[in-house]
């Protein structure tokens, strides 16, 4: 890759971060409009932003998409590795410093994933595991308990309507009020010792 | 295909790689430090047991406090192994208790890395890969057995034990006890209790048909193990290169923050309501989700309250991992989230009965 092409896509890596002001930002996003391969790029930078972040907007209806997409980033941890550490940091550093190009008190994108993480305290969540998710329209339904308590033929069949289970991607959001639930909720006789041990030791598996 | 790959690493992605090799280089040191146990011995006293007498008849509060005392005078170390839905995480422990104090040390085996520390109520999670360090005070951990001891402890009208036979856990002799619950708003466990010292070693959930939803154990376990506390303070205290978050928890209550349980769930009793900033991503401000804790003494249920997000709160649901039960449900301008060990129509029970009163 040459060094013009390689500072082309930081630019638009910073510009898909917020992080350009004035010109340097006039400049990208004429570039982006005009240069087929650098709106492909713009686009492939969002695309992996919101899957880092979420596991969820992109690919919103397409496991296969986000599948294909985390076995390509697995396989580029490996490239990155083997790559010369000094090459790859080198122009990075260069325009931070001498340009003034990088706003570095704003937010990358891919920032909040590592905020979360860490105030939920757990290092990780399942961004693509799909799970059974019912649709619940009738939760304004009485609990079942009453039901049964008073088997009116309407109200069943409410109940029955419900369940129309459908895949859903987790969302982070949820994982943190799980998380937060289990630090804090553990109000329980069989916390100590076995319900700490138990939410110390289980996460929710990896990708 | 275009070659995004490497591309992906410039500009800032590129900082996060460093930072993440930076990290690791520092956790491989840290690890050879520290994991060497000196072989001390227990302090006096530790190893002697409660006497075990034949007692075929114990009652739940009984059971309950047995299994804790067990855990506030053993030293152990262990492996641990927690299996909930179809995924499974375990865990090296360490335990001690110098008669006053106790501590304890959880190393993750799988997942990523992850150190747990906790001296009583307090605990650390160092998670070495961002190099981020949580500390928090676990209110609900010095609960019990307070919680059992109090005049108004409910878990026995609720729930009842029943001794189930014997069996073996990790080479131990252990005592299985069934706590049953007395109704459907709550499931059963299965406890496995060491003969000798009343430690738990394994527990499982059971559904309201008597499956398992969840279980831990110990695979392996050394009762009476040399572990020593000083170490495991000095190791809970240096917090060196990490970056230390306190998660900010605020005390309420529920009727301070204008909301009411207009139908109490049998069994359930509110145990403490907190607002916290859960996190402060782009997509969710940091908001002071509030967050009201209820327990029956075996189970909890969180209410998550937080203003409603178009973006955020789409469809309201229900999920099931393992034994956690999650239902969420608008209410107004506001979202419920509604997250416990119990089953759905419980969930569904505090969802119904929450109502804004402001």
């Amino acid at each position: 890759m040459t060094n013009d092409t390689l500072k082309t896509r930081e630019a638009i890596s910073a510009l898909a971060d917020g992080q350009l002001r004035g010109q340097e930002f006039a400049r990208v996003v004429e570039a982006v409009s005009k240069d087929d391969d650098a709106r492909a790029t713009w686009h492939a930078y969002h695309v992996v932003g919101d899957v880092l972040r979420s596991g969820d907007a992109a690919g919103h209806n397409d496991l296969a998409f986000v599948a294909r997409l985390q076995i390509r980033l697995k396989s580029e941890e490996v490239a990155v590795q083997s790559a010369d550490a000094v090459k790859l940091i080198a122009p990075d550093a260069i325009n931070a410093g001498a340009n003034g190009q990088f706003d570095t008190k704003r937010d990358s994108a891919n920032v909040s994933r590592f905020r979360w993480k860490l105030v939920a305290g757990l290092a990780s969540f399942t961004a693509v595991a799909a799970v059974g998710w019912g649709l619940v329209g009738g939760l304004s339904t009485a609990p079942t308990v009453n039901l049964a308590a008073a088997p009116a033929a309407p109200a069943s069949a409410t109940v029955v309507a419900i369940e129309q289970p459908q895949i859903m991607i987790r969302d982070p959001r949820l994982d943190e009020l799980l998380a937060a639930h289990k630090q804090f909720g553990g109000t329980s006789a069989l916390q100590m010792p076995a319900g700490f041990l138990r939410n110390a030791t289980f996460e929710v598996p990896n990708r | 295909m275009r070659p995004m790959q490497i591309t992906l690493f410039t500009g800032c992605w590129l900082r996060r790689v460093r930072d993440a090799a930076l990290a690791l280089a520092a956790v491989a040191g840290a690890c050879s430090v520290g994991v060497a146990q000196t072989a001390v011995s227990p302090a006096p006293g530790l190893s002697s047991g409660p006497v075990e007498t034949a007692q075929p008849d114990r009652g739940i509060n009984e059971w309950l406090l047995r299994m804790h005392e067990a855990s506030r005078r053993r030293a152990y170390i262990g492996t641990f192994v927690v299996s909930s839905g179809s995924s499974m995480a375990s865990a090296k422990i360490w335990h001690i208790c110098d008669g006053q104090n106790q501590m304890e040390r959880v190393e993750s085996l799988s997942g990523p890395p992850r150190s747990t520390f906790r001296r009583d109520d307090q605990v650390i999670t160092f998670l070495p890969e961002s190099k981020h360090a949580v500390a928090e005070r676990r209110e609900s951990l010095g609960l019990f057995p307070n919680l059992l001891q109090s005049a108004d402890s409910s878990i026995a009208q609720f729930y009842s034990a029943r001794q189930a036979g014997h069996d073996r856990v990790a080479g131990f002799d252990a005592d299985v006890v069934v706590l049953q619950p007395k109704d459907k708003l709550r499931y059963g466990y299965r406890v496995w209790s060491e003969k000798r010292t009343g430690l738990v070693v394994k527990l499982q959930t059971l559904d309201v048909d008597g499956r398992v939803l969840e279980q831990s154990a110990f695979s392996e376990l050394q009762l009476d193990a040399p572990v020593n506390m000083t170490k495991l303070n000095q190791m809970m205290s240096n917090t060196e290169g990490y970056k230390v978050d306190r998660p900010e928890m605020i005390k309420t209550t529920a009727a301070v923050e204008g909301w009411v349980l207009k139908a109490p769930v049998a069994g359930f009793k509110a145990m403490s309501c907190f607002k916290r900033p859960v996190a402060a991503t782009e997509t969710a401000a940091a908001d002071n989700t509030m967050q009201w804790i209820f327990s029956d003494g075996l189970a909890s249920v969180s209410l998550f309250v937080e203003l409603f997000d178009r973006r955020h709160h789409g469809q309201e649901g229900q999920m099931v991992i393992g034994a956690t039960q999650t239902i969420t449900r608008r209410i107004g301008d506001w979202w419920l989230t509604v997250v416990g060990e119990a089953p759905a129509q419980t969930l569904a029970a505090f969802a119904q009965g929450l109502e804004r009163k402001k």
